[in-house]
Parts: structure tokens; sequence; C-alpha cells
């Protein structure tokens, strides 16, 4: 393992220091028509890393790159041929196609991230990003130059060579920098947002946020891009911006093989390069030939052209330690009292069908509540009421004094509410180590530099992992665990939110006897000691008559019966429901 | 009165163009981003039938056909095995997309080429002369829409791909064989691109890139759409009122995206778009 | 099939230069192949093809084969500039010989002064294009929109004008001369739109034309795709105002059937010139081309002059040294299918026009000829 992962950054380093060599002697030994190809090739190729890091990384297939592109030569363009071209007006160039396509960037990351949006929402308003640019360029008049372009601007006096290395500078600084910027702590969370969005928001996390920052910053590095192509081609045209070569750009990453970085960048270039140098021969066929490898490439092999090199180099993430944070243990005297939990009159409805109907509820620190009913009692319903404010519901719901409504999952993670899924939400594509750390960001901003060695956990979710044995192999990818394991994953995670409410649902289905025990130990050692309140749904009466301090009954959407064990135990009533209903 | 026209007719058109798309889309909710090359296919197919001098009008068959077979070949081998990972067959049919155009460029050459019209000069109605064609657009588009209904109420197709947008799960438990009903829709759907590119080559110039054009805004009408041709036929009056009526009031190229930014904001609006409104 | 001649000339030229010793000269011949210009291109690459051959089989220039470079560019800017960076510093041509839209041609020039290669320029445009190594066979507005506009005005009485044309340079350009024309000569313009260059739909302009109670159109499309769509469109909407085209040539003109009945175009040719070397130049081209052949116009017969003209400069200057050429080219002339042209007036040339209607069959009636029309100031610091 240790040997792979150092093969693969001595690769790194050489391919790099390759690169810089080429970029600073190429023009010596190049002729001027690679030189002048190469050069367009790797600006292409920065927009290809964009769209990698969008849609390879983060999931969000993107066809907008290449409008944010535009944008920045256009705004390049624009200022040079309408105001003209002194060095200070290079400077106003340079900072309005960067400023320019990130605002837009942001609007549009706006537009197409909410929370409860879609990926494919997404793709359609990326699609509609550079139809419009184009429109817009087209409807500009002299101004744009319309359909011919804007050209015979005065343009930085580099020549030929000059362009060459500073793009390749560019982009190799770009490629440097979003290679460090995945593997480290932040960029793993790009990966986070991709596996599973909805878990990131219940770790606190606004994932529509971070995607609209990325898109905002990536349109940003389109539009230097931009900046670059308008001083080393002297034209621009509305095809620069458009949707057919947004398309282009989405096939050179998935051809070099998406979530790669290199893959992208050598896809990028070596098509655009190839292109050039062919398509004067053998136009059509070269197309064709493109296109078929793309389609193949999408069914037969989603990783494209990268994946056949680095599935020899895969190594797991740098292994990292543990390390026990101090225990707070919340139970002072101001909040004990009170209750940590308060819910009056809660009803919700699925069009005309009431799943729950006038809930009222009050839960203190310290307490582990049992909630117990048949399917379809509303149960999961209930859980979901309390963890996302922005389900309508009738009724209110506070959390030590705040009302949630309105409040998206990640801003009631922050009052202090931690919530595990009936089927264990974690990030599948990553490694024990990688889960937990994701669950720490909410309180600790992630290095967006470096891949940090020790992962700081309360005592309680470090004791979870050493119950149950994942302490010492934090380098194992989740995708191996047992489902016993994944429960007591998601378990930790939660539990490293320091949250003063957990809400676990069915935390111990399909787990063996030993497990179960080990979950119950936890939980109750949890609010017993340290003062949480927990909220538990179960099917297993034994597990729960075993653990809980208080027992709630629902029955068909309505809260039948609030007690001790034994008054549920001995309730005529839950015999009833249970007799007529499903058993647990 | 014009205006009037104008805008049911440009309604009509984009109907005509985004029920193949809405057709794949509502039972498959797979986006098929070939569709535009359907398009043109059909569109090849109006020259080549007007090339071997036969009348204009066989050409709407033969679309149909030559449309729904490629279209079956392509769901047998692309897009069946991407039913799972919608993103990857939105980019493998546009790989497709891709493909065709070049395998038309490379049979017919890369220049426009034109058909003759199928219904020349103009028609009175209400007293002012109003282009014969485009009145036949808003027939063809009326019929096609009460075609799909008879369609969907009438026949066990029909139902069959109801049962399959509800609850493919619970229709495959009913003894549905959903992956015949998946292949008959998508060639379906692709007959109907391939005629609708019949219909537009008049209107138009024929070219191997000539669908792409019309594959965006088909695309938003059937986001907006969902998997209901009622609400499709709305969302082609709203929006395309709206572009006729930019075009004229403003200007024919800010027209031109009317329909997609239109149908951006209200998805951004009301996710659901159209359906069940 | 338009594949097949082309792998066929470029087998049948190869074979030809097989029998020189010296290496060829390279003709780099952008065009758009694809997009607008498609449906012209094809033309001129057959007249260059031509040209090309004729003077092969009689020696050459100074010994050496011409050997045709053929690019597409999508007749856009995008295009060209791939175009022209392949041509120009990939197959190192001696000189750029094409037609071209102006779009593309202005995403060119700058490679061309990079590449510092000579260019003539073979399509009619928008003019005062001016550029050291740039020079022009084929008309601007001060040669062609005045018969067009006077014959309105004058033999139809036209009082109200509407223009329409593709959105870039030569849309524009002509527009902006013709206006400026029709007001001097005491007429109204009511109405000017333009749509995208790739823009096919023109529904909204034509709703507009119907309603401003305009007497006669002026048009001014990119070549090709568009002009033949709003003729269509036009016609199909019952519009039957005069019609005058700026953009139109005769092959166009056929590509619309019946459509183009009635259009009143000017050109500096038209098949109809009777000249010994207008018919000895068609009777080649047909037996060259026979079933395929494309009708010969105004865009692709001063692509044949063209190519005539720089082997003048050539064996003026004794050598394809670009600033020899150059030097050479505004002195020397070559008498073709449209008479005698030379590039002698600020890079731009005095030619005879003709004012013609298009009849039932898509061929043109000459109703009226202007001899030497000069191009007026262009460049004058050139």
């Amino acid at each position: 393992m240790r040997d792979r992962q150092k093969l693969r950054l001595v690769l790194l380093v050489a391919l790099a220091l390759t690169a810089l060599l080429l970029i600073v002697f190429g023009p010596m030994f190049l002729g001027r028509f690679s030189l002048n190809v190469l050069t367009r090739s790797m600006i292409y190729a920065m927009l290809a890393i964009t769209v990698d890091l969008l849609w390879g990384y983060t999931g969000v297939l993107t066809f907008g790159q290449a409008a944010f592109f535009g944008v920045g030569a256009y705004a390049t363009a624009m200022v040079l041929t309408h105001i003209g071209a002194s060095p200070a007006l290079f400077v106003v160039a340079l900072v309005a196609s960067v400023l320019v396509p990130l605002m837009l960037g942001l609007a549009v990351g706006w537009l197409s991230f909410y929370h409860g949006s879609t990926p494919l929402y997404a793709t359609v308003i990326s699609l509609v990003v550079p139809i419009v640019v184009t429109q817009l360029v087209f409807s500009g008049g002299t101004w744009t130059g319309s359909s011919g372009g804007l050209v015979g601007y005065e343009t930085l006096p580099l020549g030929l060579p000059g362009y060459f290395r500073l793009s390749g500078a560019c982009l190799l600084a770009l490629a440097v920098l979003a290679i460090v910027f995945v593997r480290s702590d932040a960029g793993r969370l790009l990966v986070a947002i991709r596996d599973n969005e909805a878990r990131v928001a219940y770790l606190g996390m606004n994932p529509a946020r971070l995607k609209i920052v990325l898109t905002g910053v990536l349109a940003g590095v389109c539009g230097l891009a931009g900046f670059l192509f308008a001083n080393a081609s002297g034209v621009v045209a509305p095809e620069n911006a458009g949707f057919v070569f947004g398309t282009e750009l989405v096939v050179w990453t998935a051809l070099g093989g998406r979530g790669t970085i290199v893959g992208p960048l050598f896809g990028a270039i070596g098509i655009d390069y190839l292109s050039a140098s062919l398509s004067g021969d053998l136009p059509f066929l070269w197309q064709l030939i493109v296109g078929a490898l793309f389609v193949a490439m999408i069914i037969l092999l989603p990783g494209g052209l990268a994946s056949l090199v680095t599935r020899f180099l895969k190594s797991a993430n740098s292994s990292s330690t543990l390390k026990s944070l101090p225990t707070r243990i919340v139970k002072d005297g101001a909040l004990a009292s009170k209750s940590l939990l308060s819910i009056r009159g809660l009803g919700k409805s699925y069009g005309s069908f009431a799943v729950l109907k006038g809930i009222d509820l009050e839960i203190g620190a310290g307490e582990l509540v049992s909630l117990v009913g048949p399917n379809g009692a509303g149960k999961t319903t209930l859980m979901r009421c309390l963890s996302d404010g922005t389900q309508q519901i009738e009724g209110q719901v506070d959390i030590i004094g705040t009302n949630i409504a309105g409040r998206a999952p990640e801003r009631i993670v922050a009052l202090g509410v931690g919530r595990k899924f009936q089927v264990a939400s974690i990030f599948d594509s990553m490694t024990i180590g990688e889960c937990l750390k994701m669950a720490r960001f909410s309180r600790e901003r992630p290095n967006p530099m470096r891949s940090l060695g020790e992962i700081m956990l309360p005592a309680a979710a470090a004791e979870i992992l050493t119950l149950t044995g994942m302490a010492d192999m934090l380098a194992k990818p989740v995708s191996r665990l047992s489902h016993g394991q994944r429960q007591a994953l998601e378990l930790a995670m939660v539990v490293a939110l320091e949250p003063r409410i957990i809400l676990l649902d069915e935390p111990t289905a399909g787990l063996t006897k030993t497990e179960r025990m080990t979950i119950g130990t936890i939980l109750k050692k949890l609010t017993d000691e340290m003062g949480f309140a927990a909220i538990l749904v179960e099917h297993d009466l034994d597990f729960v008559r075993d653990i809980s301090s208080r027992i709630v009954v629902l029955h068909q959407g309505k809260l039948v019966l609030d007690g001790t064990v034994n008054d549920v135990v001995n309730s005529e009533t839950v015999r009833t429901i249970y007799a007529g209903g499903v058993h647990g | 009165m014009t205006l009037f026209l104008d805008v049911v007719s440009t309604a009509a058109i984009l109907f005509i163009v985004a029920a193949g798309l809405l057709a794949i889309f509502g039972v498959l909710k797979i986006i098929n981003f070939a569709h535009g090359a359907w398009l043109t296919i059909g569109a090849y197919c109006a020259v080549v039938v007007s090339g071997f001098g036969l009348n204009p009008w066989l050409a709407i068959p033969f679309a149909f056909l030559i449309g729904a077979i490629l279209g079956g070949v392509a769901e047998r081998f692309i897009v069946r095995p991407l039913y799972r990972r919608p993103l990857d067959a939105i980019l493998a049919t546009w790989g497709l997309g891709i493909v065709i155009g070049q395998l038309i460029t490379l049979w017919f050459g890369r220049d426009v080429q034109f058909t003759p019209a199928l219904l020349p000069g103009t028609f009175d109605l209400f007293g002012a002369g109003y282009s014969a064609y485009r009145l036949f657009a808003i027939v063809a588009a009326i019929a096609l829409g009460l075609g799909f209904t008879l369609l969907l109420d009438g026949t066990r197709l029909g139902l069959s791909a109801r049962a399959v947008i509800m609850n493919e799960t619970l229709a495959r438990g009913l003894g549905i064989d959903t992956e015949k009903v998946r292949l008959t829709t998508f060639m379906i759907g692709t007959g109907l691109a391939a005629l609708a590119g019949v219909l537009l080559a008049p209107l138009t110039s024929v070219d191997p890139n000539m669908g792409v054009a019309w594959l965006t805004g088909a695309f938003m009408l059937v986001m907006v759409a969902g998997s209901s041709f009622g609400a499709l036929a709305v969302a082609c009056l709203i929006f395309g009122a709206a572009q006729v009526l930019v075009s004229i009031y403003f200007s024919p190229i800010l027209g031109g995206i009317t329909v997609a930014v239109l149908c951006a904001i209200t998805l951004r609006i009301r996710p659901k778009g159209f359906a069940r409104a | 099939m338009q594949m097949k001649t082309m792998i066929l000339t470029l087998a049948t030229s190869a074979f030809a230069t097989a029998a020189f010793a010296e290496a060829p000269i390279k003709i780099g011949v952008p065009v758009g192949l694809s997009g607008a210009n498609s449906v012209v291109a094809p033309s001129v690459v057959q007249a260059a093809e031509l040209a090309v051959e004729e003077i092969n089989a009689k020696g050459g220039v100074l010994g050496r084969p011409l050997q045709l470079e053929i690019a597409d560019d999508a007749s856009g800017a995008a295009g060209a500039q791939k175009a022209f960076d392949s041509l120009v510093f990939h197959k190192e041509v001696n000189v750029v010989i094409s037609m071209e839209t102006s779009a593309a041609r202005n995403a060119g020039l700058p490679i061309i002064s990079k590449g510092d290669v000579a260019y003539i320029y073979t399509s009619f445009y928008e003019g005062k294009s001016c550029n050291a190594n740039l020079f022009v066979d084929a008309w601007v507005p001060e040669q062609q929109v005045p018969p067009v506009v006077d014959n309105f005005i004058i033999k139809q009485g036209a009082k109200k004008f509407f223009l329409i044309g593709s959105d870039y340079a030569f849309g524009r350009g002509m527009l902006s001369f013709a206006k400026g024309y029709i007001k001097k000569a005491g007429a109204q313009i009511v109405g000017e739109e333009y749509l995208p260059m790739d823009g096919s739909d023109w529904t909204a302009i034509i709703s507009k034309v119907r309603s401003s109670g305009a007497d006669a159109i002026i048009t001014s499309t990119a070549g090709g795709a568009p002009n033949v769509t709003l003729t269509k469109q036009l016609r199909s909407s019952g519009v039957t105002l005069p019609y005058g085209n700026l953009a139109v040539d005769e092959g166009t003109a056929k590509s619309m059937g019946a459509d183009a009945k009635d259009i009143f175009l000017s050109a500096s040719y038209v098949t109809g010139i009777d000249s010994p070397e207008n018919k000895a130049f068609l009777s080649a081209m047909g037996k060259k081309f026979g079933k395929d052949l494309r009708t010969p116009n105004d865009l692709s017969v001063p692509q044949y002059e063209a190519i005539y003209l720089y082997k003048a400069a050539v064996e003026k200057a004794g050598s394809t040294d670009t600033a020899g050429v150059l030097k050479a080219l505004p002195d020397v002339s070559f008498t073709g299918p449209r008479g005698k042209i030379s590039m002698n007036k600020q890079h731009h040339a005095p030619l005879t026009m003709y004012l013609g209607q298009v009849k039932g069959d898509g061929s043109v009636a000459v109703v009226d000829s202007f001899k030497d029309v000069d191009p007026g100031n262009q460049c004058p610091n050139l």
C-alpha cells in the first residue's frame, strides 16, 4: 500500500517536471502550427479540469463551462476593442474576465442548487446558460460583433512562444492546485457531495452553498482561460461560448477519465491537437471516431482512459490515526432542567392523506425515548419533520427553544440535532477515516491543501469505533464493511457532530445480537452519562425495554401512549395494536 | 389575426418537435439527446424521397419507419445499459447524435440541402392570406396530440405505458413486459422525431447539424411538461406565444432564447413544471 | 457523392503534379463547405480546380505546379481560425485565395499577417477591409447597390424600403450603405431587421414586413442557406413586393427553385455574358465536371480569375516570395469570364456590373449593364 502511494506521488511529480520542461523548452523545437494549436489545447484543458471538478468529483454534469469561458473571452475582447489597449487596460480586462464570469457563475449556481434541487435540473440550467450567452452575443450588434465575433483588437505582445509558455504555466498551476485540492480534506468534501448529498446536509454542511461557491470559483477560472484565449488567438466568436463547445468539453473529460484531473487534461490536449492535425485530411471520419469512442466509453468504461492506468495505481488514502477530544458533558444545570425538544400540535399530510395528527411531545436532556408502533404509524415521517424544517407541517417544533420552521437540515444540525437514517447513510466511495473526517467539518474548517493524519473525535464517537473494532482499520473502504459496521459507523459520524439530540431510525435492524448489545450500551452511555437526548424508532420491543427511559406509542399518526417502560409494556392498548398490526 | 396565427402555428411546430422527446422521457425517464439527430434523419428522408422524384408526402410514413427502426437498434445497444444512469444516458445519446451527424455528412455531404414545399402558397383565412403550410402544421399538431391521447387511453400498450410511468416495479409485478414497453416507446419516440424532421424540412434548410438547434427548446419544454401531453400542449402555447411576442416587439434573436429561459425559471419556481398544474 | 469527386480530383491533381520536378506552389482555399456558405462553396472549389488544372497543363507557374489545399471554415469566425491556422502554419501554403464570409475573413486576417502570406479574397463583401496582404477581386457596395436601388425607385416607383440582413459585417455593411444611398435618393426606410448568420426562422420579421407598408424589400444575408430560407418563407407567406437581393448569386438562385422568380440581383458575373472567354470557361467547366457541375456564379468566377491573377503576379515577381508577389499584384491583370480584371484601385478592382432578374427556370435575365464601375475609395492608406 505504502509503496504504491509513493509510486503514485513520484509519478505525479515526474509528470509535473516533464510538463514544466516541455513548457519552457517546447517553443525551441515545436513548429509554429504545433505551438499555436497546443497553446489553444492547453487553454481548453484548463476548462476540462473545471468540468472534471464539477462533474467527475462533485457529480454535477455541466455543459455550461463554455459560457463562462466565452464571457471571459468577450469581456477581454470588448475592453480591448472598445476602450483601448494600454498596460492598465490589460489589467482591467484581466480583472473583468475573471470577475464577470465569477458573478455569473454565482448567479447560475444560485439558480441551479437549492435544497431539494435535482441533478438533472442543474444540467438543464447548464444547458440554458451557453444558449443565453450566445444569443446575447448575437444581439449585441457592433458591441459584440454579433455572428462575426470580435477581431483586430490589440493583444498582449508575447508572440507564439510567449503565449505557449503562459498558457502552459497557467495550465500546470491549475492542474497542480486542483490535484492538491482534491486530495485534501476539503477536496474530499466534493466527493462526499457526489456520493451522498443528503448526508452532507445532515452533517451540518450546506451542500447547495458549497456547490454554488464551487461553480462561481470555477467560472472565474474559465474566465481566466477566456482571457488567455482572447489574447492568444486575437479572435473571439460566438461559437466559443456555445453549447456545442460545452458538450465537447464534457466529451474530452469523459474520454480522458472523469475524476482524475490528469485524465481530462490529456483528453483535452490530445483530442484537440489530433483534431487540428487530422481534421484537414479526414474531417468526418475523425469526428465519427471520437463520437463512437465516446459512446462506447460511457457505456463500457465510465472511468475513461485514465481508469485503465489508475486501476494499477489505486491506493487507499493516507492512513490516519484517531485522537479523542475531551468529552464535553452537557449535564450543566441550565440545560438539564429545560426540555431540549418540544413538539406542539404537529400534523403532516401528503395530499389528502394525514400521516401525523396532533402530536405533542416534550423531551429533556438525558432521556432515551423509544418511538414504537406498527409499520405506517408515521414514525419515520415524525423523524423527518424533526430534522428538516422545510417540510410543510401543522403545529410547531422547537429545538432548545428555537422554532425550526423553514430551516433546512444543515441549520437544524447546527441547533444540535443529529440524525441516523434507517439505511446507513455514509459515503460509499470513501474510507472509514474519511467518513469520520467529514463529520467534523461543520465544526472545524477542512484544510484545502492537505489531508490531515489525525482525526479529532469526541470520546463517545471514538468509543463506538473501538467497541465495534473499526478504530484500527480507518483506511478500510466503507464499501467493504458489514451491514452492522456501516450502521455503527453512521452512528459514530452522528455522535461526532456532538449533538444534544440524536434521532435514530431503527439502528439495530438486521444486526446480530452482539452488535445490538453494543449499540444499546453506547446509547445508554450517551444519554445517562453524557446528557444527550435520544429518540429511537424501534421494532424490537425487547431491545426497547432494555434501554429506554420512556416509550411513546404511535398508531395511525396519533400519539396513543407516552409513559415509562412498565406503563407501556403492560398496556392493553399496545397489545391490541400489535396483535392487530404487523409484528415488530 | 396574423399574430394569433403566428402564435398558434409556432406552438404547433414546437409541439410536433417535442412530442417524440416527451414520449421517451415520460415513460423511460431518459432524455434522448440524440433527438436532434433523429430530426435530421427525418429531414434527410424527405430529401431522399424528393430526390427519387416521389410524392413528397410519402416522406412522412417513410421517415417514421426509418426513425423507429434506427431507434429500436439504438435502444437495444446504447440506451438499455444506461437506464440506471440517467446522466450518462444523456451523454451517450449525445455521442450517438454526433455519430449520426457524421454518418449523414459522409453519405450526403455537409452542404445545406432543400426540400420542395409540401403545401406551397397561402390560404385565405378570415380574409387574410396565411402560409398554408403553417396552417397545416397546426392541424398536424392537433392530430398528433389526439392520436397520442387515443394511444394512451385506448390501447393495451398505452395502458402498460401508463403503468410503467406510475410505478415500474409494480408494473413488472403485474406481469407487464417492461423491456418491451420501453423498446416500443423508444421506437415510437424516435419515429415521431423523424416525422417531425420531415415536417420541419420545408420550413428551413436541411443540413447534418440542423437538429441541434431544435434540441434544447424541445428539451426544455419536455422538462416543464413532465410526462403529460396535455401539459406539453399548454407549455408550447404559453412559451410559443412568449417567443412570438418577444420576437416581434423586442428582437427575433432574444425570441430564440425565450422558451429556454422561461422554462428554466418555471422549473426553479415549480420543480414539477406544468405536470399536475 | 461530393466526397467522391473531391477525392477523385485530389488524386488526379497528385498525379498531374508528379510530372513536375519542382516542389508545388500551394494555394490554400479556406471555404465554407459546411454552414451558411455550403450552398455556394462547392462551385468555388470547382472553379479553383479548373484554374489549377488549366495552369498545370500548360507548364505551371515558373515551372512549378500549383496544388490546392482546401479547408472547411464552417462559414464562421471560429472555424476560419482553425482553417487558417492549419493552412498557414501546418500546410505552409504560399498564398491563400478564397471566397468566404466576412466573419471568416476577419478572423483569418490576423493569421495571414502573422504568417505573412498573400491573401486574395474572391467574395463580394461590405468593403473597407484593408490589410497590406489582402487583395480583393470582387465587388463592394459602391459598385453593386446603386443599380438595384435606382431600378426600384425610378422604374418601379418604390418609396418605402424594408431592409433585412444577417447580423454580421457583410449584412450590416451592405445595408448601411444601401440605407444611405436610398435616403440620398429621397426614398424612405420603413424597417431594418437582422437575424444571426445561421438563423432560419424569419417568421417574426416577415410579419413586420407585412405590417410595415413597405413597397420594396432589399435583403443582404450570408450567402447560401439563410438566403434560401428567407426567400422561401417570404414566398410562402405571400409577399410579392419587388425584392432586391444583394447576396444572391446565380447558383443559389437555382437552388431556390420557383421561389426565386422575379428576384432582382446585381452582379459582376452572370452566365449569360457574351464573350469568348466566358464561353470557353463555361465549356471547360461543363467538360470537366459533367453532371456534377455546380452553376458557375459571381462567387466562383472571381475565385477562378484570382488564381490566374496570382500566377501573373508570381511570374512578374519571379518568385513566390510574399513581398514580391504583393508588390506585383496591383500591376498585373487577367482577362477572364468577367472581362479584364486588375486589382489596381487600392487593392480592389473596377468591375462591369449587371442588373439581372431571375426567371422561372432559375436563370438570370440581364436587365441592364454598367461598364467598369469604380470601387471608390476603399483603402486610401494602402
